[in-house]
């Protein structure tokens, strides 16, 4: 693992559990790689999309792998980017069990200059066997403030004390 | 809840033309805060806007598994309300495309059912913000039913 990735790592990991819908899902980043993430989300009851069976609603495992390979995808940037999703489909193989933590994987297997694709897979049992499969692909969009150092600074700001910078934007 | 609640629970809300009750029966709405009327094109989902719907905070922008999450919701609560189906129907595939960032206020919504089959369901979903010619997402998803 190289010094950056080493850094962004544990960045990637507040900004993606810590903020907004992470932090409400309640997921936890279990691996991070070069093009590779790994998630575990814990089974919550206010998840449930069907009231009879107590499933997870399919929306949380869109949300679990547009995340995971979303995260997949920052991890192969070498410029100052985002990755936007393009497009995301999800098949789903079999329903999920209830009261089972799921786990999510997503790979990156082609990066080019300008698009990045995405293969993931949601899975409780057996990762054989998996519960969901997805593709997903990402725009490299260029952004100056995302450079290294306005990062630090922002995450600094945000998780070391305290301030949360959408509240201001958001609530005039 | 057991089967017959939820079928006493969806015949209710279809015959007094609240799709609202029916959203309210899933958790995972609750969880997001969507909310859907009856309309004059059909039935209007919409959702508020609130801090833990948030994915990039710096922009702020609505997180993209949120919409996803929601459009699948609106498109299974469409089916729900609009055909007399016994049960929740059981999601095949999902596929969304992305056409401009969400932006941190309201999403609204609305589906429309392209064909509807003895087990095979093909339901389509848009999403917008200020102007509904400029969508931010839409979606396809096939259902089988029960």
């Amino acid at each position: 693992m190289n010094l950056k990735l080493a850094i962004f790592k544990p960045l990637l990991k507040l900004g993606m559990e810590r903020t907004g819908h992470g932090a409400a899902l309640g997921f936890k980043l279990t691996k991070v790689n070069l093009g590779e993430v790994e998630m575990t989300l814990p089974c919550k009851p206010e998840l449930v999309g069907n009231p009879v069976t107590g499933v997870i609603h399919g929306g949380v495992i869109v949300s679990l792998l547009d995340t995971c390979c979303g995260s997949a995808a920052i991890t192969t940037l070498t410029r100052n980017s985002v990755t936007p999703t393009m497009d995301l489909r999800v098949d789903y193989m079999h329903p999920a069990e209830p009261n089972k933590p799921i786990y999510v994987s997503a790979k990156v297997y082609r990066d080019t200059s300008t698009v990045v694709f995405c293969r993931g897979r949601a899975w409780q049992d057996d990762a054989e066997n998996p519960i969901a499969h997805c593709v997903a692909t990402f725009m490299k969009v260029e952004a100056q403030s995302l450079s290294f150092p306005n990062v630090l600074r922002r995450s600094f700001k945000r998780f070391v004390l305290g301030k949360k910078d959408f509240k201001q934007a958001g609530d005039q | 809840m057991i089967d017959q609640e939820l079928q006493s629970a969806l015949i209710l809300a279809r015959s007094t033309s609240s799709p609202q009750d029916i959203v309210d029966l899933i958790p995972y709405s609750r969880f997001i805060g969507a909310q859907a009327k009856v309309a004059e094109s059909g039935i209007l989902y919409w959702l508020d806007r609130r801090p833990s719907n948030i994915g990039n905070p710096t922009l702020p922008a609505i997180h993209g598994g949120v919409i996803g999450g929601f459009l699948e919701l609106a498109a299974s609560i469409e089916l729900l309300y609009s055909s007399e189906v016994s049960g929740i129907p059981k999601v095949i595939d999902f596929s969304l495309d992305y056409l401009r960032p969400g932006r941190y206020k309201t999403i609204y919504a609305s589906c429309t059912v392209l064909r509807q089959g003895k087990k095979l369901v093909n339901v389509a979903a848009t999403a917008w913000q200020d102007d509904f010619s400029k969508p931010i997402a839409t979606a396809r998803c096939h259902f089988l039913l029960p």
